[in-house]
């Protein structure tokens, strides 16, 4: 039989839980079920390509796959935002995999991906969780915060009222440490974790500044089209079963790297007092706006989300 | 001959320009936007969103399209131990077979940062940070400079060229020497 | 063709048109694009341009051309002049004085920069031409400042160490605790090395004739020039410390700090602002083609399978931990010769670690070891983009054969080094075990 090799740029580095659990998982068995016909060659972070190049790659086949966050490609795809996950929308984990999978959120954003010749899906659903160097007391404290954020939660920290910055993960550690900035996120607890934040940053705020579908694997649309038939639905089998897997796994991960860092750093797990949560809603549902502003199937999106939040008793019905 | 001799005395002469005139100049640019956001955050508590931002794009198109007038310059650094014992024909010769690597380099650059660039044109790409500015132009900087840098690549190699078959004319059509930028 | 073929090729034609007088960064670029196109096909070159993106976007080498301007604007103010006569003065007596206040200056440079490539051609800009116009010898001089140039990555704060811990899961602050004694460890041997050498051969490091070392009310008027050398180092270091600034940022401050002071010098001009502008420009664009090039030839070394052959290769050096260990650092030593930082990390780390570990090895400790050898790869012939840089501000006299004459003792000296920091791994890890526990 014909054994195909797949080029795959990851955007993990090697030492992130992901890389083992989620990619290297996923490389074996995708191995033993086609028995050896199809192989993955994996490439950790920066390899080959930078993270936010590896949508193009694939795009023009350069590599056969690649692993993403949405948020890199928000000027291509309407629904990216939607996709990464918008700012107090989902309360646990599980809400948001509903919407993805079962509301057919995950269509909407395959079907614009696949215009580009990219076939796309959610690796697995998890939140984004910041953490602070000091603790705050009221909304005037909120308000003089530096915080290290990017992309759409930089907007909405910003429209919250924080002081929101762009500082680059290289100097992330350090500017923590000194106060150049008094937070930032950086995935949630095992993100914190493998850049060493809680070292400089020991308070951990809960609920989630979003929950959504942060990771995903895109593939050639040519390199998947290649294969035969069997060996192709055992990739797509594979990322789905995977899919269910890695959200229930990490939910356990981030808690028991939660309790490991209480014991090691003393981290304490805090809440923003009830008027920077207020303030903090309010800046999401502008937010939320914005992003039902970027395309029909955008608004179309945002609507189902409302929806679902509503049907949970989140929101108000409209 | 003469008008040919022209052309490529004025490619030298326009990247001379380009580096001393406008590129120079940028970092100061630069170094008054992290100045600028660095009091702004610590005197006033507001970051701006788009210091940080737009400096790494001031910085990426200066780097890049500075690769032609360090040639003009003769500064891109090499290894002379041998070279400099050549006599200056060989020398001539040697650059002429050697700048193979450099046109494959080059023209790579050239076909492929355009691609890059074409793509991000046609979508009108934007960064979509908080400040969301288009990211088109800093993209498009890759063909332009190294653009630049293969026009004036041509220049030495004709000029290697000339001086292999002693055809030189009075006025070279690239410096000889790695100018101190005869300042 | 099989990798070990490839690597042969891929190097063996490095140094061939290297030596043949091609441009370091056409070098690596067009045998790149060449291996590319016989390992991958056309499809590859696409990384090449896209890789170059992605340099750009690199924001901490945005200290770069910051430091090289600062450095400029300090040279053509007369500021870096000043210090140095003033160094010579109150150093009159003790030969080699100056070169050992230039890897002094070297370390705070170091503290206040988190990459290596500014701070070379900026201490070459600054000190190199005042040790030579004191007569100083050429290589003791180059020498001096190729060791302390390349300090930047290895005291904090160090992008390297940062990329390493992000790599690796260690722990930055450990990291950064522990890249702070084998720092200063580097600096006594080679002031040391610089004393002995220049009180025996006096001629390295000449001491200011007796009739011109002025009086006592002479040094102290002279001390004035470290005033504003001193205000410098202060806001830059200042800034870092006190969480005004991110390291990239504090650059922009040291640039803030030249300028004040070629205006309290009165030798502000727009003439001056304009050649520093100019010369900054140069040296950062060599730099950078440099960078653009090397993270080029990293990806394609990497594409066509350099990280299992070293797997295979490591699997088969006998001689358990140390012999692991000695071929370790002979491959790290070998790749900065030509391949970059993070492209050394990225190749090696995923391989080399996990040996390490597994033989017991604290992987702090391995850090610290891992950028001292990048470091001395660095700054050794026939390779190593230390040199380049300095050649690259150095006058027209000096040539590369000079410059890797210069480097053979103080390679040395730095071996030494990093032999005791193996022997005795409290070097690195004695701070960090007290700094957390
Ligand atoms: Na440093
Ligand atoms: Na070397």
């Amino acid at each position: 039989d014909e054994t195909y090799t797949w080029r795959v740029q990851s955007h993990w580095p090697s030492a992130s839980s992901s890389y083992g659990d989620s990619l290297e998982t996923l490389k074996e068995k995708l191995y033993e079920r086609t028995d050896g016909r199809l192989e993955l060659e994996l490439h950790e972070a920066g390899s080959l390509f930078g993270h936010d190049e590896i949508f193009s790659a694939v795009s023009r086949g350069t590599i056969d796959m690649g692993t993403i966050s949405p948020a890199y490609e928000m000027d291509r795809l309407s629904t990216a935002g939607v996709a990464f996950g918008l700012p107090n929308g989902f309360q646990e984990t599980w809400e948001a995999a509903y919407f993805f999978k079962h509301k057919g959120f995950e269509d909407m954003i395959r079907e614009e991906a696949a215009d580009y010749g990219v076939a796309y899906f959610t690796e697995k659903v998890y939140p984004t969780e910041m953490v602070l160097s000091e603790e705050v007391e009221s909304l005037s404290d909120f308000e003089g915060l530096n915080i290290r954020s990017s992309g759409i939660l930089q907007t909405f920290l910003t429209e919250a009222g924080a002081a929101a910055s762009e500082i680059p993960g290289e100097e992330l550690y350090q500017a923590l440490q000194t106060g150049v900035v008094d937070g930032a996120h950086w995935g949630a607890v095992q993100g914190a974790m493998s850049m060493s934040l809680y070292e400089v940053a020991p308070y951990h705020v809960r609920p989630p500044l979003n929950i959504g579908g942060i990771d995903a694997y895109i593939i050639s649309q040519d390199s998947l089209d290649e294969l035969p038939d069997d060996i192709r639905k055992t990739v797509e089998d594979t990322i789905e079963e995977q899919f269910w897997r890695r959200t229930n796994e990490y939910i356990y991960q981030e808690q028991a790297a939660l309790a490991r860092s209480k014991e090691e750093y003393g981290v304490e797990v805090i809440e923003l007092p009830e008027d920077v949560q207020d303030a903090m809603l309010e800046a999401a549902e502008t937010l939320w706006d914005d992003q039902a502003g970027e395309s029909e199937r955008a608004a179309e999106a945002v609507e189902m989300m409302r929806e679902l939040l509503a049907d949970l008793g989140h929101i108000d019905e409209e | 001959m003469n008008a040919l001799r022209k052309v490529l005395r004025g490619v030298t002469h326009a990247n001379e320009w380009l580096g001393r005139a406008v590129l120079a100049w940028l970092v100061l640019a630069m170094f008054v936007l992290l100045f600028m956001e660095v009091n702004m955050r610590y005197l006033f508590g507001s970051p701006t969103v788009w210091t940080g931002e737009l400096t790494q794009m001031l910085f990426g198109a200066y780097a890049i399209l500075a690769g032609a007038y360090i040639m003009t310059q003769r500064a891109h650094v090499n290894v002379d131990i041998f070279y400099a014992r050549f006599p200056r024909r060989v020398r001539a010769a040697v650059d002429v077979l050697t700048s193979a690597l450099f046109f494959a380099f080059v023209l790579v650059l050239v076909t492929e940062g355009y691609s890059m660039a074409e793509d991000s044109i046609s979508r009108w790409e934007t960064s979509r940070s908080a400040w969301n500015p288009p990211v088109w132009p800093v993209k498009l900087a890759i063909p332009v400079g190294a653009g630049l840098l293969l026009l004036q690549g041509i220049v030495k190699l004709i000029h290697d060229i000339l001086i292999l078959f002693n055809l030189e004319g009075s006025e070279p059509l690239f410096p000889e020497q790695a100018g101190e930028d005869q300042l | 063709m099989s990798v070990e073929m490839i690597t042969l090729l891929f190097f063996g034609s490095l140094l061939f048109f290297l030596f043949l007088g091609v441009p370091l960064a056409f070098v690596l670029g067009g045998v790149s694009v060449v291996f590319l196109y016989f390992d991958w096909g056309p499809d590859a070159f696409y990384m090449v341009a896209s890789n170059m993106w992605s340099t750009m976007n690199s924001f901490t080498l945005i200290a770069i051309p910051l430091f090289i301007f600062m450095a400029m604007l300090l040279e053509r103010s007369g500021v870096a002049r000043d210090l140095y006569h003033m160094m010579h003065l109150w150093w009159s007596g003790v030969r080699g004085g100056l070169a050992i206040g230039t890897v002094g200056i070297c370390a705070i440079f170091a503290a206040m920069c988190g990459i290596s490539g500014a701070a070379v051609t900026s201490m070459g800009t600054i000190a190199l031409p005042n040790m030579l116009e004191r007569k100083y010898d050429k290589e003791m001089a180059l020498g001096a400042i190729n060791a302390g140039g390349g300090w930047g990555i290895l005291i904090p704060p160090s992008i390297i160490m940062i990329l390493y811990a992000l790599i690796t899961g260690v722990s930055v602050g450990e990291l950064f605790a522990a890249g702070i004694v084998p720092g200063l460890l580097l600096m006594v041997l080679v002031s040391l090395y610089i004393g002995i050498r220049c009180y025996f051969q006096p001629h390295l490091g000449p001491a200011l004739p007796a009739e011109d070392r002025g009086s006592l009310k002479d040094k102290f008027i002279a001390l004035r020039s470290v005033i504003l050398p001193i205000f410098i180092v202060v806001i830059v270091l200042g800034s870092i410390l006190a969480g005004v600034a991110t390291a990239t940022e504090a650059a922009a401050i040291g640039v803030f700090g030249a300028l004040v002071s070629s205006i309290v010098y009165r030798r502000f001009s727009w003439e001056m602002l304009r050649e520093s502008c100019v010369r900054t420009l140069r040296l950062t664009g060599m730099i950078m083609w440099i960078l653009f090039a090397a993270h080029a030839f990293s990806t394609a070394y990497n594409s066509m399978g350099a990280q299992p052959m070293i797997l295979e290769f490591m699997m088969s050096i006998p001689g358990g931990e140390w012999g692991a260990l000695a071929a370790i650092l002979i491959i790290i030593f070998l790749m900065a010769m030509v391949l970059d930082p993070l492209g050394i990390m990225l190749i090696t780390l995923p391989v080399f670690l996990p040996i390490v570990t597994g033989f017991g090895f604290d992987p702090v400790w391995f850090g610290i070891l891992f950028i001292i050898m990048m470091e001395i790869g660095y700054m050794t012939p026939p390779f190593g983009f230390n040199l380049f840089y300095l050649k690259g501000v150095a006058p027209p006299g000096v040539t590369m054969g000079d410059i890797y004459r210069s480097v053979i003792p103080y390679t040395a000296v730095e071996m030494f080094g990093l032999f005791l920091v193996i022997l005795f791994p409290g070097i690195a890890l004695w701070l960090p075990n007290l700094l957390m526990g």
